[in-house]
């Protein structure tokens, strides 16, 4: 099996983070931005309240600190490392993918499991310094954690698969660059990283609960914090798992169209 | 190492759409899309023995890159069947990809974040190359393409000269009996044009690969091929040797006498035209498939006119494949990929 010796290929990301340090060093600020000011906005909000929409202002920081730190677990730069689908289209270089004895959806998977690893890397650790700051709340138990860990793995599987989506339409229509200013702003909105989704009205939950975005970020990290009690997660890990099959079949299905739609480019 | 290559009746169309001219024409095209089909290579038929290097020549849009393509696997034919050592690449991707390497001109296939040598690791792991024979080869390429000085630098800091030099090393990593090159020199300085001709020669007399070379340089053919298959309009024109197409369509050579009488008049001779006069000096060319050997036709015009001097201007293989190329012009025009 190529794809257990084709392991190297998850290093791309890590590695050509590390050799551009410029990008990391935006990075690392971009995210302490990211924390602090969003952790100033939700104890500013719950400053005159209590408890707004079952969750008090403890449960809203880390939610909202939280929900920053994992959106950084896949970072949806497309032009870093020149070695998406969109650029390989444009350069004319996706036939290489297609020249491997290494299919090119397990070299895809690979790469997304380096970038998901190394964004992990980043969560973590600001996890772990916004715990130690007590600007995040540790798990309610340990239950919580194993679940919340599940759910979360489950939940970085569905986004995957949802960006692949989106990097299979380059096939058909060789840009995706709309697809994927609409999929970012979903994803934060509907996936609860701007805003958790219990302060929207029903008509929108009930509307986003048909869509894989609230099964990313906002299913683990509403367990997390306890929004989701734990007698509900066996349903909510199940309806993120059902996520994750149908769209590892649509995408299936779609690598097999795409094999078929090389470009072919040159005389 | 067998890595003949068989190409049978080798086809393939595309469907595009129609795009209508002005405002009302695109609308048009957007509402009711008119489909037609381009035969980008028709019925070409040709086979390359292990350890020859075959020169696949055409114009812009003859259906070199496509034909390489289907045999690449990356694309299937419409119809014919191709066999590229023993495998039918567009049914068995992945066994194909093992016996095969491929450079497409300016593509690059390396990581542009990454040092060369990180590149060179990926593939050796993707390939399953073990570690010592993946050493010993580094060792062979960096020999031959001197790539040692510039591989801890990261890909998108190389020259072109350098990327391509560390893609054909790349694509011969795995050591793999045909190698597919589709302008590999394209925009290259004339020294790093010449490393890499000699490397080729290397890989093809030394390691006796198949090279199947698509390039516009002459030069690069006259110096690396024996063997040419002309494409034009996505049809074999021509399989032969350098000769055979320099004798085909070749004004191969040019007489230019002045003329000790410059009003002297001045006529064909057998099998050797009068091309043009300026002046005094008088310029003839072969005349059909019966014109004498350059040294038969100086012999000719010598015995015929009293010349003051007289010069021999033998044409480069550029100006016998533009003849071809004009020579081979189809009747209907078809679209190239």
């Amino acid at each position: 099996m190529a794809v257990l010796h084709a392991w190297r290929a998850a290093r791309v990301t890590p590695l050509g983070e590390l050799y551009a340090p410029p990008r990391m060093t935006a990075a690392l600020i971009r995210l302490t931005v990211q924390v602090i000011l969003v952790a100033s906005l939700w104890n500013g909000l719950y400053q005159q309240t209590g408890t707004t929409a079952g969750i008090d202002r403890e449960q809203a920081v880390t939610y909202a600190v939280m929900a920053v730190l994992a959106s950084r677990l896949r970072e949806l730069d497309q032009y870093a490392g020149r070695d998406t689908v969109l650029q390989h289209m444009h350069f004319g270089t996706i036939v290489y993918w297609y020249l491997r004895p290494l299919a090119p959806q397990r070299y895809y998977a690979l790469r997304a499991l380096g970038e998901q690893l190394y964004g992990f890397a980043w969560a973590l650790a600001g996890f772990v310094l916004s715990l130690a700051a007590g600007v995040v709340q540790p798990p309610g138990s340990a239950a919580v954690a194993g679940v919340f860990a599940l759910s979360l793995l489950l939940g970085q599987l569905v986004l995957y698969y949802v960006m692949l989506v989106i990097d299979q339409f380059c096939f058909w229509t060789l840009r995706n660059g709309a697809a994927m200013l609409i999929l970012i702003f979903a994803q934060n909105l509907l996936s609860g990283v701007y805003a958790p989704l219990w302060f929207f009205p029903d008509w929108f939950i009930t509307l986003s609960s048909f869509l894989p975005f609230q099964a990313t970020l906002s299913v683990p990290l509403s367990l997390y914090v306890g929004r989701i009690p734990l007698s509900d997660a066996a349903f909510q890990l199940s309806v993120q798992a059902g996520w994750v099959l149908v769209l590892a079949l649509f995408t299936r299905f779609l690598w097999r169209r795409a094999a078929l739609r090389i470009v072919s480019q040159g005389g | 190492m067998s890595g003949s290559i068989e190409v049978r009746g080798l086809s393939r169309t595309f469907h595009t759409t129609v795009r209508r001219p002005g405002f009302t024409g695109a609308l048009r095209s957007l509402v009711q899309p008119e489909r037609v089909a381009k035969d980008a290579v028709s019925d070409i038929t040709f086979d390359v023995a292990p350890g020859e290097l075959l020169a696949l020549l055409g114009p812009n849009g003859a259906g070199k890159s496509t034909t390489i393509k289907m045999l690449t696997g990356i694309l299937t034919p419409t119809a014919g069947e191709a066999r590229v050592a023993g495998v039918v690449p567009y049914l068995e991707r992945e066994r194909n990809a093992r016996n095969i390497g491929a450079v497409f001109g300016q593509r690059t296939q390396l990581w542009w974040d990454l040092p060369v040598r990180e590149s060179f690791s990926i593939l050796r792991d993707i390939y399953e190359i073990p570690k010592p024979e993946h050493t010993v080869r580094l060792q062979e390429f960096d020999d031959l393409l001197e790539l040692s000085t510039f591989w801890d630098t990261r890909v998108r800091h190389l020259s072109l000269g350098q990327r391509v030099r560390c893609d054909l090393a790349a694509a011969l990593l795995h050591d793999p009996p045909v190698v597919f090159l589709d302008e590999p020199t394209i925009g290259m300085d004339v020294v790093v044009k010449e490393q890499v001709r000699e490397f080729l020669r290397h890989q093809v007399e030394e390691r006796g690969r198949t090279v199947l070379l698509t390039t516009h340089d002459m030069t690069e053919v006259e110096r690396l091929a024996e063997r040419v298959v002309l494409v034009n309009h996505g049809r074999l024109v021509l399989d032969g040797t350098l000769d055979e197409i320099k004798k085909r369509f070749g004004s191969t050579w040019q007489v230019r006498a002045p003329l000790a009488d410059p009003h002297a008049e001045a006529v064909a001779l057998p099998g050797i035209a009068l091309l043009r006069r300026e002046g005094p000096k008088v310029v003839f060319g072969p005349d059909g498939p019966d014109a004498p050997a350059v040294h038969q036709a100086l012999k000719r015009v010598i015995e015929r006119y009293e010349v003051t001097d007289i010069a021999l201007e033998e044409a480069d293989l550029e100006d016998v494949m533009r003849a071809a190329y004009v020579q081979a012009e189809a009747p209907e025009s078809r679209g190239g990929g």
